[in-house]
């Protein structure tokens, strides 16, 4: 109901970022002031360390995305999130979700449902990294996210599998 | 080439700094003035930073390694450099404005990769990460510690000229990439 609400309101001010492939919704050391919404492609969140791009979180379509301990913060991200293919987002600033949260009682608690979700999915994904096999690494994940074949380029699953395109791969043929 | 081994560090970190300088610099360009070359077969400024980038995946690691095997203390006062080690080092040095051109090995060539700003971004982090192990190097003996080079299995180099020579050679290509924006 809440998520639906929000949904509306992202439509209704219907604030839409064009992105290109590789293209940015937030980079390293900016603050997050935004959520977003996916209306169409797809996104992903990662870390970048001296040697590699970790990613962490992917972004469908239809899901609600943004740089999140930097929102909650209000401190520099730590994360960059751009566009894996061509994707329309829209986007929504923190004003208006917060304006929208405090509506009613009933949207303050479908709120915070809501962050449980996300809580919930933290801990399922720290679950993932502590999962040695690669191939139970991957069947974990599919279960969450059948076509995340279809919406992303392998070589940024095997990022967030922590394995190689070549290891994942041999996974998925076995 | 003898030098105290103090000394070294200081004007290797001195070096390091400056490059983090300029490059902090090349942050605020647009990424069409840093994707653009003079000719086709020119390097823009971040192929040049992609090429760094590529030896740095390789130095960064070992030297870390080498450095974190030796124990603390160790430290000599004055450094010489290895014949092999001070050929290498020249070799990247620019020397009057001038550098002795080569051809990049075909696995370091970063033309035509998928190039943006988080490739200065890593850039940066390898920066980061070369003044703490300069700093780190201060500890350890510079002629005793080898480390491995990429071109041959066959020799190791000193640290002291392996450290030499990556800040050379970021020199190098950092002052190429400054001619790229131009």
């Amino acid at each position: 109901m809440f998520l639906q609400q929000l949904i509306n309101l992202f439509e209704e001010k219907n604030n839409k970022k064009f992105l290109a492939k590789g293209n940015f919704l937030i980079q390293e050391g900016q603050t997050e002031t935004n959520i977003y919404f996916i209306k169409k492609g797809a996104v992903r969140v990662f870390h970048l360390t001296d040697a590699e791009e970790q990613t962490i979180r992917f972004g469908y379509e239809r899901s609600i995305i943004n740089s999140l301990a930097s929102f909650i913060q209000e401190s520099p991200s730590e994360f960059y999130i751009d566009a894996v293919r061509k994707s329309t987002v829209l986007v929504l600033s923190k004003n208006d979700l917060i304006q929208l949260v405090n509506l009613t009682v009933e949207n303050t608690k479908a709120y915070n449902t809501f962050l449980e979700v996300v809580i919930t999915q933290q801990i399922e994904r720290e679950l993932d990294l502590l999962t040695v096999s690669p191939s139970q690494r991957l069947d974990r994940v599919l279960k969450r996210s059948p076509n995340l074949f279809q919406q992303v380029p392998l070589k940024y699953i095997a990022s967030y599998l922590r394995m190689t395109p070549e290891t994942l791969s041999r996974v998925r043929k076995s | 080439m003898k030098i105290k081994s103090e000394k070294l560090i200081e004007y290797l970190l001195a070096s390091v700094n400056k490059a983090k300088n300029s490059v902090l610099e090349f942050k605020q360009k647009n990424l069409t003035k840093l994707n653009a070359k003079s000719a086709q077969k020119k390097w823009s400024a971040l192929e040049c930073i992609e090429h760094l980038n590529l030896y740095g995946d390789y130095y960064l690691p070992e030297i870390e390694a080498r450095i974190l095997k030796q124990n603390r203390n160790t430290n000599r006062v004055v450094f010489k450099s290895g014949i092999i080690g001070n050929y290498f080092a020249s070799l990247m040095k620019t020397t009057n404005g001038k550098i002795k051109k080569m051809q990049s090995p075909v696995e370091m060539n970063p033309q035509n990769s998928d190039l943006n700003a988080t490739t200065i971004d890593r850039f940066i982090k390898q920066l980061d990460k070369l003044i703490w192990l300069l700093n780190e190097a201060k500890e350890v003996d510079l002629q005793k510690t080898k480390t491995s080079i990429k071109l041959t299995k066959l020799i190791k180099l000193r640290l002291g000229d392996t450290l030499r020579f990556v800040v050379y050679h970021i020199e190098r290509h950092l002052d190429q990439a400054e001619k790229a924006i131009k």
